[in-house]
Protein backbone atom coordinates (compact mmCIF):
# COMPACT_ATOMS: atom_id res chain seq x y z
CA UNK A 1 0.00 0.00 0.00
CA UNK A 2 1.57 3.47 -0.53
CA UNK A 3 -0.51 6.23 0.57
CA UNK A 4 0.59 9.69 -0.16
CA UNK A 5 0.19 12.13 2.15
CA UNK A 6 1.50 15.36 2.27
CA UNK A 7 1.49 18.48 4.05
CA UNK A 8 -1.34 20.92 2.86
CA UNK A 9 -1.05 24.16 3.56
CA UNK A 10 -4.10 26.80 3.37
CA UNK A 11 -2.42 27.98 0.46
CA UNK A 12 -1.88 24.79 -1.68
CA UNK A 13 -5.23 23.87 -0.61
CA UNK A 14 -6.50 27.20 -2.97
CA UNK A 15 -4.03 25.46 -5.40
CA UNK A 16 -5.34 22.25 -5.03
CA UNK A 17 -9.08 22.56 -5.75
CA UNK A 18 -10.96 24.67 -8.16
CA UNK A 19 -12.14 27.99 -7.57
CA UNK A 20 -13.30 26.69 -3.85
CA UNK A 21 -12.98 28.52 -0.79
CA UNK A 22 -10.25 27.51 1.45
CA UNK A 23 -12.56 26.44 4.14
CA UNK A 24 -14.67 24.36 1.78
CA UNK A 25 -12.01 22.28 0.28
CA UNK A 26 -10.34 21.86 3.80
CA UNK A 27 -13.54 20.85 5.64
CA UNK A 28 -13.76 18.51 2.66
CA UNK A 29 -10.45 17.08 3.33
CA UNK A 30 -11.61 16.98 7.32
CA UNK A 31 -14.59 15.50 5.94
CA UNK A 32 -12.53 12.67 4.06
CA UNK A 33 -10.21 11.71 6.54
CA UNK A 34 -13.08 11.46 9.30
CA UNK A 35 -15.22 9.18 6.85
CA UNK A 36 -12.70 6.96 5.18
CA UNK A 37 -13.04 2.94 6.43
CA UNK A 38 -10.48 1.12 5.94
CA UNK A 39 -7.45 3.28 7.17
CA UNK A 40 -7.09 5.06 10.27
CA UNK A 41 -5.60 8.06 10.05
CA UNK A 42 -4.56 10.20 13.06
CA UNK A 43 -1.63 12.14 13.91
CA UNK A 44 1.15 11.98 16.25
CA UNK A 45 3.17 15.54 18.00
CA UNK A 46 6.72 15.55 17.11
CA UNK A 47 6.88 13.02 20.39
CA UNK A 48 4.42 10.52 19.61
CA UNK A 49 1.88 11.32 21.31
CA UNK A 50 -1.41 10.81 19.50
CA UNK A 51 -3.39 14.69 18.55
CA UNK A 52 -6.42 13.63 16.42
CA UNK A 53 -8.53 10.73 16.36
CA UNK A 54 -10.95 9.53 13.98
CA UNK A 55 -13.87 7.05 14.21
CA UNK A 56 -12.14 4.61 12.14
CA UNK A 57 -9.41 4.29 14.09
CA UNK A 58 -11.71 3.99 17.22
CA UNK A 59 -13.00 0.64 15.47
CA UNK A 60 -9.91 -0.88 14.23
CA UNK A 61 -8.11 -0.58 17.55
CA UNK A 62 -10.94 0.16 19.97
CA UNK A 63 -9.47 3.28 21.86
CA UNK A 64 -12.27 5.84 22.12
CA UNK A 65 -10.88 9.63 21.43
CA UNK A 66 -10.76 9.82 25.32
CA UNK A 67 -9.05 6.91 25.96
CA UNK A 68 -6.33 7.40 23.50
CA UNK A 69 -5.49 11.40 22.68
CA UNK A 70 -2.12 12.30 24.30
CA UNK A 71 -1.11 9.07 24.86
CA UNK A 72 2.39 7.41 23.55
CA UNK A 73 1.59 5.68 19.95
CA UNK A 74 3.56 3.04 21.05
CA UNK A 75 0.46 1.30 23.06
CA UNK A 76 -0.79 0.48 19.42
CA UNK A 77 2.82 -2.17 18.91
CA UNK A 78 3.43 -5.61 20.82
CA UNK A 79 5.37 -5.53 23.70
CA UNK A 80 8.17 -6.93 22.40
CA UNK A 81 8.36 -4.13 19.05
CA UNK A 82 8.18 -1.41 22.11
CA UNK A 83 10.65 -2.73 24.56
CA UNK A 84 13.12 -3.36 21.20
CA UNK A 85 12.95 0.82 20.61
CA UNK A 86 10.84 0.04 17.59
CA UNK A 87 8.36 2.70 17.84
CA UNK A 88 11.53 5.31 18.69
CA UNK A 89 13.35 4.18 15.32
CA UNK A 90 10.08 4.30 13.65
CA UNK A 91 9.95 8.51 14.33
CA UNK A 92 13.46 8.75 13.91
CA UNK A 93 13.14 7.85 9.91
CA UNK A 94 10.64 9.24 9.87
CA UNK A 95 11.77 12.59 10.86
CA UNK A 96 14.74 12.26 8.84
CA UNK A 97 13.57 10.34 5.43
CA UNK A 98 9.83 12.28 5.18
CA UNK A 99 8.22 9.14 5.82
CA UNK A 100 8.16 5.66 7.17
CA UNK A 101 6.55 2.43 6.04
CA UNK A 102 6.33 -1.16 7.61
CA UNK A 103 4.17 -4.20 8.31
CA UNK A 104 3.53 -6.15 11.73
CA UNK A 105 1.50 -6.69 14.63
CA UNK A 106 -0.77 -4.11 16.26
CA UNK A 107 -2.58 -4.21 19.53
CA UNK A 108 -5.82 -3.09 20.12
CA UNK A 109 -7.21 -2.00 23.18
CA UNK A 110 -8.88 -5.50 24.70
CA UNK A 111 -5.41 -6.49 23.87
CA UNK A 112 -6.12 -8.55 20.85
CA UNK A 113 -3.76 -8.38 17.81
CA UNK A 114 -4.23 -7.70 13.49
CA UNK A 115 -1.86 -7.31 11.42
CA UNK A 116 -1.31 -3.94 9.67
CA UNK A 117 0.42 -1.81 7.52
CA UNK A 118 1.64 1.52 8.76
CA UNK A 119 2.90 4.87 7.25
CA UNK A 120 4.13 7.49 9.10
CA UNK A 121 4.85 10.65 7.37
CA UNK A 122 6.27 14.07 8.61
CA UNK A 123 4.12 16.61 8.92
CA UNK A 124 5.89 19.96 8.08
CA UNK A 125 4.78 23.96 7.45
CA UNK A 126 5.64 26.49 4.97
CA UNK A 127 8.87 27.10 6.71
CA UNK A 128 10.06 23.23 7.17
CA UNK A 129 9.64 23.00 10.89
CA UNK A 130 8.13 19.62 12.33
CA UNK A 131 4.95 19.78 13.26
CA UNK A 132 4.43 16.26 14.27
CA UNK A 133 3.76 12.99 12.15
CA UNK A 134 0.57 11.93 9.92
CA UNK A 135 -0.22 8.25 10.92
CA UNK A 136 -2.22 6.15 8.00
CA UNK A 137 -2.75 2.98 9.50
CA UNK A 138 -4.72 -0.33 7.24
CA UNK A 139 -5.89 -3.41 8.44
CA UNK A 140 -4.46 -6.17 6.86
CA UNK A 141 -5.91 -9.28 8.74
CA UNK A 142 -8.49 -10.13 6.35
CA UNK A 143 -5.23 -10.13 3.60
CA UNK A 144 -3.04 -12.31 6.15
CA UNK A 145 -5.94 -14.38 6.78
CA UNK A 146 -6.14 -15.13 3.15
CA UNK A 147 -2.45 -16.02 2.57
CA UNK A 148 -2.22 -18.57 5.59
CA UNK A 149 -5.53 -20.37 3.97
CA UNK A 150 -3.28 -19.98 0.43
CA UNK A 151 -0.65 -21.31 2.09
CA UNK A 152 -2.04 -24.10 3.65
CA UNK A 153 -3.65 -25.11 0.44
CA UNK A 154 -0.73 -25.10 -1.56
CA UNK A 155 0.80 -27.29 0.66
CA UNK A 156 -2.50 -29.84 0.57
CA UNK A 157 -1.79 -29.41 -3.32
CA UNK A 158 1.79 -30.37 -2.51
CA UNK A 159 0.80 -33.16 -0.19
CA UNK A 160 -1.84 -33.98 -2.36
CA UNK A 161 0.29 -34.14 -5.41
CA UNK A 162 3.08 -36.26 -3.93
CA UNK A 163 0.78 -38.98 -2.71
CA UNK A 164 -2.86 -38.52 -3.56
CA UNK A 165 -5.41 -40.35 -1.80
CA UNK A 166 -8.94 -40.10 -2.95
CA UNK A 167 -11.98 -41.40 -1.27
CA UNK A 168 -14.18 -42.90 -4.23
CA UNK A 169 -17.08 -44.41 -1.79
CA UNK A 170 -17.79 -44.52 1.84
CA UNK A 171 -14.32 -46.28 3.69
CA UNK A 172 -12.67 -46.82 0.69
CA UNK A 173 -9.60 -44.34 -0.62
CA UNK A 174 -7.87 -44.87 -3.71
CA UNK A 175 -4.48 -44.19 -4.23
CA UNK A 176 -3.26 -44.06 -7.24
CA UNK A 177 0.45 -44.14 -7.70
CA UNK A 178 2.71 -42.76 -10.13
CA UNK A 179 6.50 -43.77 -10.46
CA UNK A 180 8.83 -45.28 -8.50
CA UNK A 181 8.92 -46.02 -5.04
CA UNK A 182 12.26 -45.15 -3.33
CA UNK A 183 12.48 -44.92 0.80
CA UNK A 184 11.50 -41.64 0.69
CA UNK A 185 8.45 -41.56 -1.48
CA UNK A 186 7.48 -44.87 0.99
CA UNK A 187 7.85 -43.00 4.02
CA UNK A 188 5.79 -40.42 2.39
CA UNK A 189 3.27 -42.41 1.34
CA UNK A 190 2.54 -44.69 4.46
CA UNK A 191 2.30 -41.76 6.60
CA UNK A 192 -0.14 -40.35 4.31
CA UNK A 193 -1.96 -42.97 3.52
CA UNK A 194 -2.28 -44.04 6.95
CA UNK A 195 -3.42 -40.58 7.98
CA UNK A 196 -5.90 -40.36 5.55
CA UNK A 197 -7.33 -43.63 6.15
CA UNK A 198 -7.90 -42.86 10.06
CA UNK A 199 -9.11 -39.19 9.10
CA UNK A 200 -11.72 -40.64 7.15
CA UNK A 201 -12.23 -43.89 8.80
CA UNK A 202 -11.92 -45.89 5.71
CA UNK A 203 -11.24 -49.87 6.55
CA UNK A 204 -10.56 -50.22 2.51
CA UNK A 205 -7.88 -48.48 0.28
CA UNK A 206 -7.22 -49.16 -3.31
CA UNK A 207 -3.45 -48.89 -3.61
CA UNK A 208 -3.22 -48.87 -7.94
CA UNK A 209 0.16 -49.41 -9.15
CA UNK A 210 -0.89 -48.66 -12.67
CA UNK A 211 1.35 -45.73 -13.07
CA UNK A 212 4.70 -47.38 -11.42
CA UNK A 213 6.90 -48.55 -14.46
CA UNK A 214 8.78 -51.17 -12.87
CA UNK A 215 9.19 -53.12 -9.50
CA UNK A 216 12.45 -54.25 -7.71
CA UNK A 217 12.95 -55.90 -4.84
CA UNK A 218 13.19 -53.08 -2.94
CA UNK A 219 9.43 -51.31 -4.18
CA UNK A 220 7.86 -54.28 -3.27
CA UNK A 221 9.27 -54.73 -0.08
CA UNK A 222 8.48 -51.16 0.84
CA UNK A 223 4.66 -51.91 -0.88
CA UNK A 224 4.50 -54.85 1.50
CA UNK A 225 5.39 -52.44 4.31
CA UNK A 226 2.82 -50.11 3.64
CA UNK A 227 0.16 -53.06 3.64
CA UNK A 228 1.27 -54.28 7.21
CA UNK A 229 1.13 -50.77 8.52
CA UNK A 230 -2.17 -50.52 7.59
CA UNK A 231 -3.69 -53.11 8.30
CA UNK A 232 -2.10 -52.13 11.99
CA UNK A 233 -4.56 -49.26 11.90
CA UNK A 234 -7.30 -51.21 10.88
CA UNK A 235 -7.41 -50.87 7.23
CA UNK A 236 -7.22 -53.72 4.26
CA UNK A 237 -5.19 -52.92 1.39
CA UNK A 238 -5.97 -53.82 -2.10
CA UNK A 239 -3.53 -54.13 -4.48
CA UNK A 240 -4.74 -53.08 -8.10
CA UNK A 241 -3.30 -52.83 -11.71
CA UNK A 242 -1.34 -55.44 -11.70
CA UNK A 243 -0.43 -55.54 -14.73
CA UNK A 244 1.43 -58.99 -16.84
CA UNK A 245 4.88 -57.45 -16.66
CA UNK A 246 4.42 -56.41 -13.25
CA UNK A 247 3.17 -60.14 -12.02
CA UNK A 248 5.82 -61.82 -13.98
CA UNK A 249 8.80 -59.85 -12.59
CA UNK A 250 7.06 -60.80 -8.66
CA UNK A 251 6.95 -63.72 -9.15
CA UNK A 252 10.50 -63.75 -10.35
CA UNK A 253 11.69 -61.89 -7.43
CA UNK A 254 10.16 -64.14 -5.02
CA UNK A 255 7.76 -61.83 -3.18
CA UNK A 256 5.35 -63.00 -0.88
CA UNK A 257 2.35 -61.71 -1.58
CA UNK A 258 0.45 -64.40 -0.92
CA UNK A 259 -1.51 -62.18 2.17
CA UNK A 260 -2.59 -59.88 0.00
CA UNK A 261 -5.20 -59.76 -2.52
CA UNK A 262 -4.46 -58.34 -6.01
CA UNK A 263 -6.18 -57.42 -8.91
CA UNK A 264 -4.97 -56.62 -12.23
CA UNK A 265 -7.72 -53.72 -12.48
CA UNK A 266 -8.71 -51.00 -10.35
CA UNK A 267 -12.52 -52.19 -11.47
CA UNK A 268 -11.63 -55.28 -10.22
CA UNK A 269 -9.95 -54.06 -6.61
CA UNK A 270 -12.99 -52.07 -6.72
CA UNK A 271 -15.57 -55.25 -6.50
CA UNK A 272 -13.16 -57.25 -3.83
CA UNK A 273 -13.51 -53.84 -1.57
CA UNK A 274 -17.09 -53.23 -2.24
CA UNK A 275 -17.45 -56.98 -0.98
CA UNK A 276 -15.21 -56.41 2.01
CA UNK A 277 -17.67 -53.92 2.95
CA UNK A 278 -20.59 -55.98 2.32
CA UNK A 279 -22.50 -53.96 0.21
CA UNK A 280 -24.33 -55.46 -2.95
CA UNK A 281 -22.53 -55.39 -6.56
CA UNK A 282 -24.77 -56.09 -9.33
CA UNK A 283 -23.31 -58.08 -11.83
CA UNK A 284 -20.94 -61.37 -12.34
CA UNK A 285 -18.33 -62.43 -9.15
CA UNK A 286 -15.81 -63.05 -12.29
CA UNK A 287 -11.83 -62.70 -10.62
CA UNK A 288 -10.18 -60.22 -13.02
CA UNK B 1 3.15 -38.34 36.23
CA UNK B 2 0.82 -39.40 34.15
CA UNK B 3 -2.35 -41.52 34.60
CA UNK B 4 -0.84 -45.20 33.77
CA UNK B 5 -4.25 -46.94 34.77
CA UNK B 6 -5.40 -49.44 32.58
CA UNK B 7 -9.10 -49.72 32.30
CA UNK B 8 -11.02 -53.08 31.51
CA UNK B 9 -14.67 -53.32 31.53
CA UNK B 10 -17.08 -56.14 30.32
CA UNK B 11 -19.53 -54.47 26.82
CA UNK B 12 -21.97 -57.21 26.15
CA UNK B 13 -19.86 -60.33 26.08
CA UNK B 14 -17.24 -58.61 25.29
CA UNK B 15 -14.00 -57.38 27.10
CA UNK B 16 -12.83 -53.66 26.16
CA UNK B 17 -9.30 -53.38 27.58
CA UNK B 18 -8.21 -49.86 27.24
CA UNK B 19 -4.49 -48.71 27.09
CA UNK B 20 -2.79 -45.45 28.61
CA UNK B 21 -0.44 -43.50 26.30
CA UNK B 22 2.67 -44.79 27.49
CA UNK B 23 2.44 -47.01 29.77
CA UNK B 24 5.23 -48.71 31.71
CA UNK B 25 6.58 -51.77 31.88
CA UNK B 26 4.78 -52.75 35.17
CA UNK B 27 1.57 -51.73 33.24
CA UNK B 28 2.18 -53.25 30.31
CA UNK B 29 2.53 -56.65 32.31
CA UNK B 30 -0.71 -55.48 34.14
CA UNK B 31 -2.67 -55.72 31.10
CA UNK B 32 -1.84 -58.96 30.98
CA UNK B 33 -2.84 -60.24 34.24
CA UNK B 34 -5.72 -58.13 34.33
CA UNK B 35 -7.64 -59.47 31.05
CA UNK B 36 -7.03 -62.99 32.07
CA UNK B 37 -8.72 -62.05 35.20
CA UNK B 38 -11.77 -60.47 33.69
CA UNK B 39 -12.20 -63.35 31.15
CA UNK B 40 -12.26 -65.80 33.93
CA UNK B 41 -14.73 -64.08 36.24
CA UNK B 42 -16.95 -63.31 33.01
CA UNK B 43 -17.94 -65.53 30.29
CA UNK B 44 -16.76 -63.26 27.19
CA UNK B 45 -16.13 -64.21 23.59
CA UNK B 46 -13.67 -61.93 23.27
CA UNK B 47 -11.39 -58.69 23.74
CA UNK B 48 -11.14 -55.77 22.32
CA UNK B 49 -7.95 -53.90 22.88
CA UNK B 50 -8.05 -49.94 22.84
CA UNK B 51 -4.85 -48.94 21.56
CA UNK B 52 -6.10 -45.53 20.73
CA UNK B 53 -4.29 -43.13 23.19
CA UNK B 54 -0.73 -45.48 22.62
CA UNK B 55 1.67 -43.27 21.60
CA UNK B 56 4.76 -45.89 21.73
CA UNK B 57 4.70 -49.55 21.15
CA UNK B 58 7.93 -51.25 21.60
CA UNK B 59 8.97 -54.77 21.07
CA UNK B 60 8.37 -55.50 24.88
CA UNK B 61 4.80 -53.83 24.61
CA UNK B 62 4.50 -55.97 21.38
CA UNK B 63 5.44 -59.45 22.61
CA UNK B 64 3.07 -58.88 25.53
CA UNK B 65 0.00 -57.77 23.43
CA UNK B 66 0.63 -60.88 21.11
CA UNK B 67 1.17 -63.50 23.88
CA UNK B 68 -2.53 -61.91 25.71
CA UNK B 69 -4.30 -62.43 22.42
CA UNK B 70 -2.97 -66.43 22.16
CA UNK B 71 -3.89 -66.54 25.61
CA UNK B 72 -7.68 -65.14 25.22
CA UNK B 73 -7.01 -67.78 22.28
CA UNK B 74 -6.72 -70.27 24.23
CA UNK B 75 -9.65 -69.26 26.40
CA UNK B 76 -11.60 -69.46 23.60
CA UNK B 77 -12.06 -66.12 22.52
CA UNK B 78 -10.67 -63.40 20.13
CA UNK B 79 -9.18 -60.57 20.28
CA UNK B 80 -9.52 -56.78 17.89
CA UNK B 81 -7.19 -54.60 18.31
CA UNK B 82 -8.79 -51.03 17.57
CA UNK B 83 -7.21 -47.56 16.98
CA UNK B 84 -3.76 -48.03 16.46
CA UNK B 85 -2.34 -44.75 15.73
CA UNK B 86 -0.46 -44.03 12.20
CA UNK B 87 2.87 -43.61 13.46
CA UNK B 88 2.93 -46.36 16.22
CA UNK B 89 1.78 -48.52 12.77
CA UNK B 90 4.60 -47.81 10.99
CA UNK B 91 6.98 -47.66 13.82
CA UNK B 92 5.56 -51.04 14.75
CA UNK B 93 6.07 -52.17 11.23
CA UNK B 94 9.69 -51.13 10.78
CA UNK B 95 10.40 -52.31 14.05
CA UNK B 96 9.47 -56.13 12.58
CA UNK B 97 7.12 -56.71 16.20
CA UNK B 98 4.21 -58.94 15.38
CA UNK B 99 1.23 -58.87 17.16
CA UNK B 100 0.10 -62.00 16.68
CA UNK B 101 -3.27 -63.46 15.32
CA UNK B 102 -5.58 -60.09 16.11
CA UNK B 103 -7.58 -59.01 14.07
CA UNK B 104 -7.39 -54.85 14.18
CA UNK B 105 -10.41 -52.18 13.48
CA UNK B 106 -10.18 -48.53 13.01
CA UNK B 107 -12.14 -47.49 16.04
CA UNK B 108 -13.26 -48.99 19.18
CA UNK B 109 -17.05 -48.96 17.51
CA UNK B 110 -16.05 -50.84 13.96
CA UNK B 111 -14.26 -53.55 16.58
CA UNK B 112 -17.64 -54.08 18.40
CA UNK B 113 -19.13 -54.40 14.75
CA UNK B 114 -16.48 -56.77 14.10
CA UNK B 115 -16.63 -59.09 16.98
CA UNK B 116 -20.52 -58.80 16.23
CA UNK B 117 -20.35 -60.54 13.09
CA UNK B 118 -21.05 -64.30 14.10
CA UNK B 119 -20.01 -65.09 10.41
CA UNK B 120 -17.15 -63.95 9.29
CA UNK B 121 -15.89 -64.11 5.60
CA UNK B 122 -12.65 -63.19 5.25
CA UNK B 123 -10.15 -64.16 8.08
CA UNK B 124 -7.59 -61.04 8.59
CA UNK B 125 -4.24 -61.22 10.36
CA UNK C 1 29.13 -31.13 13.81
CA UNK C 2 28.57 -28.90 17.11
CA UNK C 3 26.76 -30.23 19.91
CA UNK C 4 24.14 -27.56 21.27
CA UNK C 5 22.71 -28.99 24.67
CA UNK C 6 23.30 -32.58 25.96
CA UNK C 7 22.49 -34.18 29.63
CA UNK C 8 21.47 -37.62 30.60
CA UNK C 9 18.78 -39.83 32.42
CA UNK C 10 20.36 -42.46 34.36
CA UNK C 11 18.53 -46.00 33.63
CA UNK C 12 18.53 -47.80 37.31
CA UNK C 13 15.11 -48.89 37.62
CA UNK C 14 12.12 -50.66 35.41
CA UNK C 15 10.27 -46.91 35.43
CA UNK C 16 13.31 -45.36 34.75
CA UNK C 17 12.86 -46.80 30.43
CA UNK C 18 9.43 -44.95 30.74
CA UNK C 19 11.38 -41.68 31.93
CA UNK C 20 13.65 -42.30 29.32
CA UNK C 21 10.82 -42.51 26.61
CA UNK C 22 9.78 -39.24 27.91
CA UNK C 23 13.06 -37.31 27.87
CA UNK C 24 13.18 -38.64 24.31
CA UNK C 25 9.72 -37.45 23.05
CA UNK C 26 10.65 -34.19 24.71
CA UNK C 27 13.82 -33.75 23.20
CA UNK C 28 12.83 -34.78 19.40
CA UNK C 29 9.72 -32.59 19.47
CA UNK C 30 11.28 -29.73 20.69
CA UNK C 31 14.00 -30.03 18.02
CA UNK C 32 11.00 -30.22 15.39
CA UNK C 33 10.82 -33.78 14.00
CA UNK C 34 7.48 -35.07 13.11
CA UNK C 35 4.81 -37.18 14.71
CA UNK C 36 6.33 -39.96 12.64
CA UNK C 37 10.11 -39.33 13.23
CA UNK C 38 9.42 -39.01 17.12
CA UNK C 39 7.52 -42.43 17.11
CA UNK C 40 10.66 -43.63 15.71
CA UNK C 41 13.32 -42.39 17.76
CA UNK C 42 11.40 -43.01 20.90
CA UNK C 43 11.24 -46.33 20.41
CA UNK C 44 14.50 -46.73 19.47
CA UNK C 45 15.42 -45.27 22.99
CA UNK C 46 13.05 -47.82 24.51
CA UNK C 47 14.62 -50.82 22.75
CA UNK C 48 18.11 -49.68 23.55
CA UNK C 49 17.22 -48.61 27.20
CA UNK C 50 15.42 -51.25 27.77
CA UNK C 51 18.34 -53.63 26.79
CA UNK C 52 20.91 -51.41 29.25
CA UNK C 53 18.41 -52.13 31.95
CA UNK C 54 17.37 -55.51 31.41
CA UNK C 55 20.58 -57.02 30.49
CA UNK C 56 23.55 -54.46 31.12
CA UNK C 57 22.04 -53.90 34.83
CA UNK C 58 21.58 -50.39 34.49
CA UNK C 59 23.30 -47.62 33.32
CA UNK C 60 22.82 -44.22 31.42
CA UNK C 61 21.58 -42.38 28.31
CA UNK C 62 23.32 -39.98 27.59
CA UNK C 63 21.44 -37.48 25.26
CA UNK C 64 23.02 -34.51 22.69
CA UNK C 65 21.03 -32.38 20.68
CA UNK C 66 23.30 -31.57 17.21
CA UNK C 67 23.43 -29.29 14.50
CA UNK C 68 25.40 -30.66 11.15
CA UNK C 69 25.27 -27.57 8.51
CA UNK C 70 22.02 -26.73 9.40
CA UNK C 71 20.87 -29.79 9.66
CA UNK C 72 18.73 -30.66 13.35
CA UNK C 73 19.91 -33.63 14.91
CA UNK C 74 19.27 -35.73 18.46
CA UNK C 75 21.69 -38.25 19.17
CA UNK C 76 21.43 -41.18 21.80
CA UNK C 77 24.34 -43.05 23.59
CA UNK C 78 22.92 -45.47 26.08
CA UNK C 79 26.07 -46.97 28.30
CA UNK C 80 26.37 -49.26 30.97
CA UNK C 81 28.98 -51.72 32.41
CA UNK C 82 27.57 -54.89 32.17
CA UNK C 83 28.87 -57.61 30.96
CA UNK C 84 29.51 -56.26 27.19
CA UNK C 85 29.09 -58.26 23.74
CA UNK C 86 30.83 -60.92 22.63
CA UNK C 87 29.95 -60.74 19.06
CA UNK C 88 28.51 -57.56 17.97
CA UNK C 89 27.06 -59.06 14.48
CA UNK C 90 25.81 -61.68 15.55
CA UNK C 91 23.78 -59.10 18.19
CA UNK C 92 23.07 -57.45 15.45
CA UNK C 93 21.46 -60.56 13.30
CA UNK C 94 17.86 -60.23 12.98
CA UNK C 95 15.93 -62.34 15.27
CA UNK C 96 18.84 -62.62 18.18
CA UNK C 97 17.67 -63.70 21.30
CA UNK C 98 19.15 -63.31 24.34
CA UNK C 99 18.01 -63.89 28.34
CA UNK C 100 14.73 -64.98 27.36
CA UNK C 101 13.82 -61.47 25.20
CA UNK C 102 13.02 -60.85 21.61
CA UNK C 103 15.86 -59.56 20.51
CA UNK C 104 14.86 -56.99 18.71
CA UNK C 105 16.51 -54.45 20.50
CA UNK C 106 19.77 -53.58 18.24
CA UNK C 107 19.03 -54.73 15.12
CA UNK C 108 15.37 -52.86 15.59
CA UNK C 109 16.83 -49.75 17.25
CA UNK C 110 19.44 -49.93 14.09
CA UNK C 111 15.99 -50.14 11.40
CA UNK C 112 14.56 -46.70 13.14
CA UNK C 113 17.60 -44.69 13.73
CA UNK C 114 20.03 -42.97 10.52
CA UNK C 115 23.34 -43.89 12.22
CA UNK C 116 24.19 -46.42 14.79
CA UNK C 117 27.57 -47.04 16.56
CA UNK C 118 28.56 -49.81 19.06
CA UNK C 119 31.21 -50.32 21.37
CA UNK C 120 31.84 -53.25 23.26
CA UNK C 121 34.24 -54.84 25.87
CA UNK C 122 33.28 -58.13 28.02
CA UNK C 123 32.98 -58.13 30.74
CA UNK C 124 33.54 -54.21 30.83
CA UNK C 125 30.68 -52.75 29.24
CA UNK C 126 28.67 -51.31 25.87
CA UNK C 127 28.00 -48.06 24.75
CA UNK C 128 25.16 -47.86 21.93
CA UNK C 129 25.13 -44.76 20.25
CA UNK C 130 22.45 -43.75 17.68
CA UNK C 131 21.32 -40.60 15.83
CA UNK C 132 18.66 -39.01 13.84
CA UNK C 133 18.54 -36.41 11.63
CA UNK C 134 15.64 -34.03 10.90
CA UNK C 135 13.97 -34.81 7.17
CA UNK C 136 14.51 -30.83 5.51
Amino acid sequence: MSVQTEVITAEQARKNTLNLPVETSLEMLRLLVENIKEYAITTLDSHGLVMTWTPAAERMKGYRPDEVIGRHFSIFYPKEDVSDGKCDRELEVAAREGRFEDEGWRVRKDGSRFWANTVITALRDAQGNSKGFGKVTRDLSERKQAEERNKQQSQDILEMATVPAVQVWEGILLVPLIGMLDSARTQQLMERLLQRLTETSSPVALLDITGVPTIDTQTAQHLIETIKAARYVGAEVILTGVRPAIAQTLVHLGVDLSHTTTRSSLTGGLRVALSLLNLQVAGTTRND
Amino acid sequence: MTNELISVIKVHDLLLATMPSDPDDATVAALQEETLTAMDQHEVRGLILDLSKVEILDSYFARTVAETAQMVGLMGGETVIAGMRPAVAITATELGVTLGRTRTALTVERALELAGQRNNATRRR
Amino acid sequence: MNVQEEGEVRIKEETDIAIARRATRDLATKLGFGVTETARIVTAASELGRNTYKYAGGGVMLWRALIDNDSKGLELRFSDEGPGIADVNEAMREGHTTGGGLGMGLPGAKRLMDEMEIQSVVGKGTMVTVRKWRRR
